[in-house]
């Protein structure tokens, strides 16, 4: 097991007598990307707000590395990089600038590290630009590049893909995983998204009004469920689905030049081959993944207002 | 304290990086030479003017005379009436102390021109009061607060560095303003001798102070309204996170400032109004509002009220949760 980098301890918070946070357990470790899941208005930016320091903690601690952010908050928020919400920057100065800045408020910091971390994320062309001018994604890039100027050992990432395009999607995407997985960094991400968290994280904690109801690994979820629903293009599409009746126990259904069924995950492979020996061509094979969202959705139900 | 300085330098490096920021350096610029220009051109805005020939001292004489006849009633109506030769010597006994100390009137020259621009402090005020409301509402409304406060820096050192960047942006803009004056008035008035002697009232005696010591005290007297009306705005600033609330609200203050205290005059505790005391000017030259009023006990109002102030500013900045808006 890799080492715990951050853990919270019942941790909550009661505003006006409405307790929104309640009781929140749980530890993060290095290496990984840990995605914090939650219809919005569940608590995840207050928590994140909480692991900052930008909010206090009515209840419980944070530490990290091993410090308390309540007790010793400049020890334990020196590991810390992160963007809380957007990647808002002063929008009158140059990208450049703007590191310099930020720079300036943790000893240590080298004109080389700053070049190192706008190369990191490919700004260089842009960086004596005015921040004003940046597009969304410049500006979540240079967000990164700010958050990683000190190498924290854990960044914070809230809702790192808001806006972007699809590209830029991908992009960060791939730059988490990668920090993570070179360079050990424990990565905290947030999102209301489903999908794209099963896509970058390695873990899910959900969270539903205020309370962590499931913590899950991704690919455990995903083996989890034994049947899975595969869809088929083959041609010629009446001999495939003839001989798919004799194969799988499941209904078999025809749509066009796409047969689907119902099958386990180590049945595949000898259908396909099946498939193949009988002479028909296959173009495409989907396992439909939507299991998971079936699952989150059971867990979540309605996000009720209380 | 390394790691202060550079929290300024960040501080001083945003205010510059705005736009605003210099509009405000240039207003100054515009105000202090089209105010010289604008007296050079019209001479009639000139009041200092004093005799300044090689017979001086009769021409004080005369003058003197002639106040003193005029006190003595008014003259006959009809008869024709000799004209004031020098408006600003109508001071009878402040001209014999010149006649007696051999203290020779100087034309209207730079150091006047100091003095008149003493008056554009408060367009400082107003700027500094816009910069000190910016300083923490900003932060929040641009959203950058979040990056700012997730550093290992108390937010005690982060406040400070905002309040001492304030002080800084004063003290540049009165720098400016009475060095650019010098320039000005100098370019424009010439410079009648370095170092005058000047005359005042203080509490009805006269005094005598070197020119360039009296205006020096005399900006840096005047710059105490300034001092605590930024800090005031900082205070609201920070309590409320919005610029727009700092800056009316100090601005409004700063203006009806005067009028709130002639309104409570009457009452006992009027003495004790913030603006009854931020003019301290009046110990140097001139008389104190209220009879029962010294130097010290001004002082110690302004000195109770700035702490109010700034440990308001403080509780509200280091207790507070950044939340969403």
């Amino acid at each position: 097991m890799s080492q715990s980098v951050m853990q919270l301890k019942n941790v909550s918070k009661t505003i006006k007598n409405k307790q929104i946070i309640k009781g929140l357990d749980f530890e993060i470790y290095s290496g990984e990307v840990f995605g914090f899941l939650g219809p919005n208005g569940a608590g995840k930016t207050t928590t994140i707000r909480m692991m900052v320091g930008l909010m206090d903690m009515t209840n419980g601690d944070v530490l990290i590395q091993g410090n308390s952010v309540n007790k010793d908050f400049k020890k334990a928020i020196r590991h810390v990089g992160g963007i809380v919400e957007n990647p808002e920057m002063y929008p009158f100065m140059s990208g450049r600038k703007n590191l310099l800045h930020y720079s300036r408020m943790i000893p240590g910091i080298t004109e080389e590290r700053i070049q190192e971390v706008i190369r990191l994320v490919g700004l260089e062309n842009r960086i004596k630009d005015k921040v004003g001018k940046y597009s969304l994604g410049m500006r979540q890039r240079l967000g990164i590049a700010q958050a990683l100027l000190h190498k924290p050992t854990i960044l914070i990432l809230d809702e790192p893909t808001n806006g972007l395009d699809p590209a830029g999607i991908r992009e960060v995407r791939a730059y988490i995983r990668r920090l993570a997985a070179e360079e050990g960094v424990a990565v905290i991400v947030s999102s209301h998204i489903l999908s794209e968290m099963e896509m970058m994280c390695d873990r899910i904690g959900i969270i539903k009004n205020g309370e962590l109801i499931s913590i899950q690994s991704v690919e455990d979820a995903l083996q989890q469920t034994d049947t899975k629903e595969v869809s088929v293009e083959a041609s010629p599409i009446d001999r495939a689905q003839e001989f798919l009746k004799q194969k799988v126990d499941s209904p078999v259904q025809l749509d066009s030049n796409t047969v689907t069924f119902n099958s386990t995950r180590e049945q595949i492979p000898g259908i396909i081959s099946g498939l193949v020996n009988e002479g028909i061509d296959i173009y495409s094979v989907n396992v439909n993944r939507s299991t998971l969202e079936d699952k989150f959705l059971d867990l979540i139900g309605e996000n009720s207002i209380e | 304290m390394n790691n202060f300085i550079q929290l300024v330098r960040n501080e001083q490096m945003k205010l510059y990086s705005q736009i605003a920021t210099w509009i405000m350096l240039i207003i100054l610029g515009v105000l202090v030479i089209g105010f010289g220009v604008l007296m050079k051109v019209d001479n009639t805005m000139i009041s200092g003017e004093g005799p300044t020939g090689e017979n001086w001292k009769q021409e004080l004489q005369e003058q003197n005379t002639q106040l003193k006849e005029e006190q003595q009633g008014p003259p006959d109506p009809g008869e024709e009436r000799e004209q004031i030769q020098y408006p600003s010597y109508t001071d009878i006994e402040m001209n014999e102390y010149r006649i007696q100390n051999d203290i020779k009137p100087s034309g209207y020259d730079v150091w006047d021109f100091l003095q008149t621009n003493r008056s554009l402090i408060s367009i400082i005020s107003l700027f500094t009061i816009i910069v000190a409301a910016g300083m923490i509402a900003n932060e929040f409304k641009w959203g950058t607060i979040k990056l700012l406060l997730i550093r290992p820096i108390s937010r005690t050192k982060i406040l400070l560095s905002k309040y001492v960047s304030v002080l800084l942006f004063a003290g540049t803009m009165l720098l400016c303003l009475y060095a650019l004056s010098f320039i000005v008035g100098a370019a424009l008035f010439g410079i009648d001798s370095i170092s005058q002697t000047y005359l005042f009232r203080q509490a009805g005696e006269i005094q005598e102070a070197s020119i360039f010591q009296h205006t020096v005290s005399m900006y840096l007297l005047s710059s105490v309204n300034l001092l605590l009306m930024a800090t005031f705005a900082f205070m609201i600033s920070a309590v409320f996170r919005n610029s727009s609330l700092a800056i009316g609200v100090a601005i409004f203050l700063m203006m009806a400032g005067n009028s709130i205290v002639l309104f409570l005059m009457e009452r006992e505790w009027a003495k004790y109004i913030l603006f009854a005391n931020t003019d301290l000017t009046m110990y140097l030259e001139g008389n104190p509002m209220f009879n029962e009023q010294t130097a010290g006990f001004s002082i110690a109002v302004l000195f109770v009220y700035y702490i109010i102030f700034v440990i308001l500013a403080w509780v509200f900045f280091t207790k507070r949760d950044v939340a969403s808006n």
